[in-house]
């Protein structure tokens, strides 16, 4: 494996699917697509922990998946968010913003030193 | 609550995953190829991005099911498979497992069904029993806790702690409905029984306290709902009939709600009469409202806030007071100071009554606990016997369990698939045990005596509750029976079990040894309960009732208009039927249970009173003849005895040897003088004619002290006695034939049947423990010879190589005999060890049941002992002869 990607931090995998299905319904392959995109390779998501997120976000009502035919014109299980999905979505964001900023400020303290 | 609707759609959500994974697989394998990588590198490429598409499906698969849900499952699924595979383990387990839990649940049912369950009325729970603690000094009629009608209306003025009181006493009347006339079970109760209880009506009204102000103002009936179903086919327009009440004219005012059923589980009424009208009820005429007339059971519901100990020390002031008054009342106040005294010690005693009253209860608990704990203690020897079918089952799959241990399975799952295997097996059999229980509760109910009138409430069904004990057992069974196996396979070295060769494996052994010794040790104690049991039942039916049973029938008539003329009439005309060799009437039938019983205060050189109760009875002329009972000395009554005393009749007495030697040290009682009672002012008029011999009156166990009088001056009674000539049903067929002649409006006769079947039914809880304690041993000890034998085989297959070469080296077949033998010697020994101090102590639940032997009979523990000793030596011997005839040759060369 290269080592110049960093695993994905544990806990934001959740986030980030919420964030890419913000934009649009995509199916499975498609997110771990954009994820790759998205973070310009430097995250690295093992895509083995993508489905499970999936049907665990499922599980819990915040997204909603339908099978529907794909861009190869193959059917395709969909995910889309549902309101309780972007609720959280904005829970999420809100408590990221917070602790990026703590940790932010911490730095900032140390360099005053 | 999402995760367990999945589980019954698994098989949709795995397809969709496999869609799914197989979609990106595809995808990705093109876009690689695109990029230029060749077929085969892009396939391992994805496989490697992805980490394994099977870790991932079983990653997605615990987003589905919680991960003990899903594991459950399996292992059920896994269970089931292997079942399949060994169907006569699985029959033999799950049919010990059935009959365990058959066994109990029935028990339970009938334990709840008695003692258990609340009555079907509104807060059941602050319903209490008023009841008098101590010397009440009254006339007692009926059974159980009666106190005084007064008290009743005294306490119903405690409004301090009481909602309300009610009275009742249970009673049979002969009523007519326009048919043949019938005796009916009844219950009298005071105005506020209803309303107290919060009873409903079906239909019309129930009873207000203006039903129960003035004796005898208030003619009026209320159905049970079942009574007016069977008897009036439920005709809406029952209500403002009218119905004779022994042959008083009453109207039907109502139908109480269906389901409710009295009071008391062991007499259920057919209709309830208010109190008011006890004089219908016959014996009791005016004594209604005497104090010292004790015929009422009281109850009363307490006030929200009020706590039973609360309300009973808040009563005793009261009490104590009217004690003092009743003291200065006419009856006691000449009562000797000493019985003056013991009676001012009375208390009022207050107990929960949230099942209502019955005496019937207070008889069977005892002897249902009793059954009920032996068929747990069935049920664990069951557990017993199928853990030990799963450690030996264990060690043969130990290879199997070892090798999944090595590929990574967690102890704790592994004893968790062992632990599914038996509350599978477990619930199996509660579902087997749960089929068979009603019937096992029908036929105890047909076993448990019952009231003479009334029927009792008990029914063979299945209930929530009933399914809820099953369940909780069989999850209980299921855990017992597995854990032994599970915690062994949870504890073996990975290491030393996956060296050792197949067949070696020792297999919990000596887990197996502790738990036959445990099921002999509870067999055992189950074969000397058993043995007492049948010992009591032949005991009493060899001592018999004291007379000769043969030939005899009984009945008792009741409801005959003019009734002492027409009796008589019925009398002349039995003892002048061919059918009849000869014919007596009593007051009091003989082995019913009840007696009819009083000092006596006796008159010879000295005059004093008996120190307890001797038990009377009032007959006519030729009654001991008929029974067959000796006259020792003196003589019987004659026709001149039974005349009134104004037209030359005499009092005279007969008394019995019993009470010969207690209160005459033996010496010649006649000329002696006896008066009923123990008052100072008690006269002793009555002349000691004869001495008779000892026989049985409320019951085969006892012998008392007893004294007869005539019949006709003050007692007169319509139980018949006839010795009969011919069979029985030719007999019988000419009583009826006679009755009907004399009065065709009364009613059939009650209780017609030969003695023996008397005998027979009076010693019914006898016969139930009996053959219960015999089944219930028979069966304990077929399970914990299935047990030993298990165990003794295992242990020969075990050792066949070392057998082998000891005979190899020279030992001879009995020493092999004896060195397998010798195994089983000690587990017997040991479980005899265990039961023996078991039985002294368990002794005394049971002494009260026995009869004229004591729980600790030495005859019958020796028999006992010898009984499961024999019997599990031939167990042990089967496999122990199998070892002394091993070949040498082939045991070495064995596995």
């Amino acid at each position: 494996m290269p080592s110049s990607r960093f695993p994905i931090p544990q806990g934001t995998l959740d986030m980030l699917i919420l964030q890419i299905l913000s934009l649009e319904p995509a199916h499975g392959y498609g997110i771990a697509q954009r994820l790759e995109q998205i973070s310009n390779s430097v995250v690295q998501v093992n895509q083995g922990s993508l489905y499970p997120a999936l049907h665990r976000l499922e599980q819990k009502g915040w997204l909603k998946a339908d099978w529907k035919q794909s861009e190869t014109g193959r059917e395709a299980k969909f995910y889309a968010l549902t309101r309780s999905g972007q609720k959280q979505l904005r829970v999420e964001k809100d408590s990221w913003a917070r602790l990026t900023g703590a940790v932010q400020l911490i730095f900032e303290e140390g360099t005053e030193q | 609550m999402k995760r367990i609707l999945n589980w019954f759609r698994l098989r949709r959500l795995e397809d969709d995953l496999d869609r799914e994974l197989q979609y990106h697989i595809d995808r990705r394998v093109t876009d690689l190829i695109q990029s230029g990588l060749p077929e085969p590198e892009a396939r391992r490429r994805v496989a490697l991005e992805l980490g394994g598409v099977t870790q991932v499906r079983e990653e997605v698969r615990d987003t589905w099911l919680t991960r003990w849900l899903r594991d459950f499952v399996y292992d059920l699924r896994f269970s089931a498979r292997s079942f399949r595979r060994s169907p006569s383990f699985t029959a033999t387990a799950v049919l010990s497992l059935a009959l365990g839990i058959g066994a109990t649940t029935a028990l339970y049912s009938l334990v709840d069904q008695v003692m258990l369950r609340a009555l079907p009325v509104d807060h059941p729970e602050r319903l209490v029993l008023i009841d008098w603690n101590g010397e009440q000094r009254a006339e007692i009629y009926g059974s159980d806790n009666v106190m005084s009608y007064p008290i009743c209306q005294d306490l119903q003025q405690q409004k301090e702690f009481f909602d309300g009181v009610f009275c009742r006493a249970a009673t049979s009347v002969i009523l007519s409905t326009g048919e043949e006339p019938r005796v009916t079970a009844a219950e009298l109760v005071s105005g506020a029984y209803f309303s107290l209880l919060g009873v409903r009506p079906a239909l019309g009204r129930l009873f207000s306290n203006d039903d129960d102000q003035t004796p005898g103002s208030s003619p009026v009936v209320v159905l049970s709902y079942d009574f007016w179903k069977n008897q009036f086919g439920g005709a809406e327009d029952v209500v403002g009939r009218k119905v004779l009440v022994n042959r008083n004219p009453m109207t039907v005012v109502g139908v109480a709600a269906p389901g409710f059923r009295g009071i008391d589980v062991g007499e259920i009424p057919s209709l309830w009469i208010p109190t008011a009208m006890a004089s219908l009820v016959p014996g009791l005429n005016d004594a209604m409202l005497d104090r010292r007339t004790a015929w009422v059971q009281i109850l009363g519901r307490l006030k929200q806030n009020v706590s039973l100990t609360q309300a009973q020390t808040g009563l005793q002031p009261w009490f104590k007071a009217m004690l003092e008054e009743d003291t200065r009342r006419t009856n006691l106040s000449k009562a000797s100071a000493e019985r003056r005294r013991q009676f001012l010690l009375s208390t009022l005693r207050l107990t929960p009554a949230p099942q209502g009253h019955s005496p019937f209860r207070n008889y069977i608990s005892r002897p249902l606990w009793v059954l009920f704990v032996t068929t747990a203690v069935l049920l664990a020897l069951a557990c017993l016997n199928v853990a030990g079918l799963f450690l030996a089952r264990g060690s043969a799959r130990q290879r199997e369990l070892s090798t999944r241990l090595a590929l990574g399975a967690s102890r704790g799952r592994i004893g968790r698939q062992l632990l599914a295997d038996s509350v599978l097996l477990a619930f199996a059999g509660g579902l087997l045990g749960v089929v068979m229980a009603p019937f096992a509760v029908r036929a105890l109910i047909a076993f448990l005596p019952s009231a003479p009138i009334a029927a009792n409430g008990l029914e063979a069904s299945v209930d929530t509750r009933m399914l809820l004990f099953t369940f909780l057992v069989s999850m209980a069974t299921g855990f017992l029976s597995g854990a032994a196996p599970a915690l062994q396979a949870c504890n073996k070295s990975l290491a030393s079990s996956l060296r050792k060769r197949a067949g070696t494996a020792m297999g919990g052994l000596s887990l197996r040894r502790a738990m036959v010794t445990t099921q002999i040790a509870f067999t055992l104690i189950l074969i000397i309960a058993s043995g007492l049991y049948v010992r009591t039942l032949f005991g009493l039916l060899a001592k018999g009732p004291g007379f000769d049973t043969s030939s005899l029938i009984s009945f008792t008539v009741r409801g005959a208009q003019d009734s002492n003329r027409l009796i008589r009439q019925i009398h002349e005309e039995i003892r002048s039927s061919p059918n009849t060799q000869s014919s007596a009437l009593v007051q009091v039938p003989l082995l019913f249970g009840g007696v009819w019983g009083n000092p006596l205060t006796i008159q010879s050189t000295e005059r004093f009173v008996t120190d307890r109760d001797v038990q009377l009875n009032a007959v006519t002329p030729g009654f001991f003849a008929t029974l067959g009972t000796r006259i020792v000395s003196g003589r019987d009554f004659d026709e001149h005895d039974s005349r009134p005393l104004n037209e030359g009749g005499r009092r005279v007495v007969i008394v019995n040897e019993a009470f010969v030697k207690r209160y005459f040290g033996g010496r010649s009682p006649l000329g002696a003088h006896v008066g009923m009672g123990s008052r100072p002012d008690v006269k002793t008029d009555g002349e000691i004619i004869g001495v008779v011999e000892d026989i049985s009156y409320g019951s085969i166990r006892e012998r008392w002290e007893q004294a007869y009088f005539p019949q006709g001056q003050n007692y007169f009674g319509s139980v018949f006695y006839v010795r009969f000539r011919g069979t029985a049903e030719s007999a019988v067929a000419a009583m009826r034939a006679i009755l009907r002649n004399a009065d065709p409006t009364m009613p059939a006769p009650l209780f017609l049947r030969t003695l023996d079947e008397q005998i027979d039914r009076s010693l019914n809880t006898e016969r139930m423990l009996a053959a219960l304690s015999t089944a219930f041993g028979i069966l304990a000890l077929v399970l914990s010879l299935v047990g030993l034998y298990g165990v003794m085989s295992f242990v020969v297959t075990q050792r066949t190589r070392e057998i082998g070469i000891r005979l190899a080296l020279g030992a001879t077949r009995h020493s092999t005999l004896w060195l397998i033998l010798r195994d089983a010697l000690v587990m017997i020994a040991a479980g005899t060890a265990i039961a023996l101090p078991c039985v002294w102590a368990l002794g005394r639940l049971v002494e009260s049941q026995l009869y004229d032997i004591k729980p600790t009979d030495p005859l019958t523990i020796l028999a006992a002992t010898l009984v499961l000793c024999s019997t599990a030596l031939s167990a042990a011997l089967i496999p122990a002869r199998r070892a002394s005839a091993v070949n040498p040759t082939d045991a070495l060369r064995f596995e």
